[in-house]
């Protein structure tokens, strides 16, 4: 679906010294895969999903998106149908004053024909749960509730993939959890490929694929249990491991044998007391 | 010393259609020197409410008064009382707005009409709470810093006015768990060294759990719960989840270990702690 190679981006800063956000990054993400983006504030992971939908384009290397470079301008329309964006705000994300213009807008903007319109926008509130407020007002939803409109927004456009950038980072702990479902359900009912910033990491055990980067570089990556019982360099890193994972590390340090993979409090409790 | 919110209601484009009832009666008092934390979904109204708390909003019913003063006046005193309730915003990188970090830092105090020593003196102690070196930041552009680094700068910005009470609304939303833990760091500092009470609106069940001495939530625009965070977490979980908030992760994994028959002691927030209370049902040193 999206083949990054020998990626980077630099640019020169106010002081007029060359930053380099991101510093030769290869990473393929299949169709229909998950991948969390996980690291440190300035790390690249945002520059790196810009570069997904051609908002940005690479200094040097390649990314290609269902085999169309974004070097290309002829691609850029393309490519931005096949990959949707949804951004920290919900507010700053939302056109129309009733929820259903608001997913509308997008499949008017490409054309999409006017008896096709309907169906889709019914389509892609169902996808995410949002059909019994079509006719509603989208500032008095709440913020899980809005972000889920302006994800139906993308899903009326039939996107391969939908990019999140800290999608929950102004949500509730409800909002948060109605993010998550819905995003998973999207992938694994729709098929639709996601690609998942955050700051949550519990939020990043939904993945298939956690990437962890640090100053422009991927520093590593693997399935949430690989990625996630490297609770010390996770922490090198400014980031946190899940909590359970962090409170074996800690009984291994002291001594105790657990199992190395521990990191959902299920299976922490499964190793205390078997 | 205390602010007092005395029966206050709040309503949001009152006399149209749109109307919305924000805060319905709301009484709460914040001594000086507590940390309270404000938990609730978005639009339950804790923003509304702590706009009240230095005048930014005023109670459409109700009073507000700090230290028996009421703040809706126009007079000098209500005004001195409002500044001693200093606002750290959501997304406070999104109001810096001055070419280096110093000035950005200095504008509340010079505003104020400090002299200049005076203003240099809050400055730099502000940033060294916030611990931003002075050498280092103090003549940078604040637009070239990162988003923790900024957030500091508006977090001092608040601190030179040398307030008694801090509001910080969501003050680690889009921070790394580093940023976040370094942010919380200096807000305890203050809290510790200068005694400033401080009002910690957040989405964050375990900063809530963490940090704070009292907890309040707010669902549509009335207090559901005031208490200890602790007692709160431990005794209305459902009732928590039916408004939208939850337990703190680590509430979460002492429940789960319990339920498997370890006798994990209640209302740990601290990872440390827990471990040493597994070693010791468990039997291990």
């Amino acid at each position: 679906m999206i083949s990054i190679k020998e990626l980077k981006h630099y640019y020169t800063d106010a002081d007029g010294k060359e930053v380099k956000a991101l510093d030769g990054i290869d990473l393929d993400i299949k169709k229909g895969e998950f991948v969390a983006i996980i690291g440190a504030n300035g790390s690249g992971k945002s520059t790196l999903a810009r570069h997904l939908n051609a908002l940005l384009l690479p200094t040097a290397g390649t990314c290609t998106v269902g085999g169309l470079d974004t070097m290309e301008e002829s691609n850029m329309w393309d490519i931005r149908q096949q990959v949707g964006m949804v951004f920290q705000n919900p507010d700053n994300q939302i056109v129309a004053a009733i929820v259903e213009e608001d997913v509308a807008f997008g499949p008017e903007n490409i054309g999409v024909p006017n008896e096709e319109i309907r169906p889709r926008v019914e389509r892609a509130l169902a996808a995410v749960g949002m059909s019994d407020y079509a006719k509603h007002a989208p500032h008095l939803l709440s913020g899980g509730q809005k972000q889920r409109v302006a994800i139906a927004g993308l899903m009326a456009l039939e996107p391969q993939c939908i990019v999140l950038d800290e999608p929950t980072a102004m949500l509730d702990p409800q909002g948060r959890k109605e993010i998550v479902a819905t995003v998973k359900s999207l992938n694994q009912d729709k098929g639709i490929t996601i690609v998942y910033i955050t700051h949550y990491m519990t939020e990043a055990l939904a993945a298939d694929r956690v990437v962890v980067m640090e100053k422009g570089h991927i520093r590593f990556m693997g399935t949430p249990k690989e990625v996630f019982c490297r609770v010390d360099e996770l922490e090198k890193l400014g980031l946190e491991a899940p909590l359970a994972a962090k409170v074996a590390s800690e009984l291994r340090k002291s001594g105790i044998k657990l199992p190395k993979d521990i990191i959902t409090d299920e299976e922490l409790a499964q190793a205390l007391c078997p | 010393m205390s602010i007092k919110l005395a029966n206050v209601f709040y309503t949001y484009m009152t006399g149209t259609p749109f109307e919305r009832q924000a805060l319905n009666d709301v009484s709460l008092t914040i001594a000086k020197g507590e940390i309270l934390a404000i938990i609730g979904h978005t639009g339950s109204g804790k923003s509304t409410l702590v706009q009240h708390l230095n005048g930014l909003i005023k109670p459409l019913r109700g009073k507000v008064t700090i230290n028996d003063i009421d703040i809706a006046g126009r007079g000098s005193e209500a005004k001195a009382a409002r500044q001693q309730v200093g606002m750290v915003f959501q997304y406070p990188e999104h109001q810096i707005f001055a070419e280096t970090v110093y000035d950005d830092i200095a504008f509340g105090p010079r505003n104020r009409g400090f002299s200049a020593e005076e203003v240099d003196k809050q400055v730099r102690e502000a940033m060294s709470f916030v611990g931003l070196d002075f050498e280092t930041f103090a003549e940078r552009s604040p637009f070239q810093l990162s988003g923790g680094q900024m957030r500091r700068v508006a977090i001092a910005g608040v601190v030179a006015m040398n307030p008694d009470y801090l509001v910080l609304d969501e003050p680690s939303a889009g921070l790394d768990p580093r940023s976040r833990n370094a942010v919380f760091k200096e807000i305890m500092a203050l809290h510790k060294e200068r005694g400033i009470a401080i009002v910690l609106v957040t989405h964050s069940m375990e900063e809530a759990a963490k940090y704070a001495h009292r907890m309040i939530v707010i669902n549509k625009g009335k207090i559901l719960f005031d208490g200890k965070p602790a007692d709160i977490f431990s005794n209305h979980k459902d009732e928590l989840i039916a408004v939208g908030m939850d337990e703190p992760p680590i509430y979460k994994l002492s429940v789960t270990l319990r339920a498997k028959g370890l006798e994990i002691a209640a209302g740990i927030t601290d990872v440390g702690e827990l471990v040493k209370n597994i070693k010791k049902v468990k039997g291990w040193r």
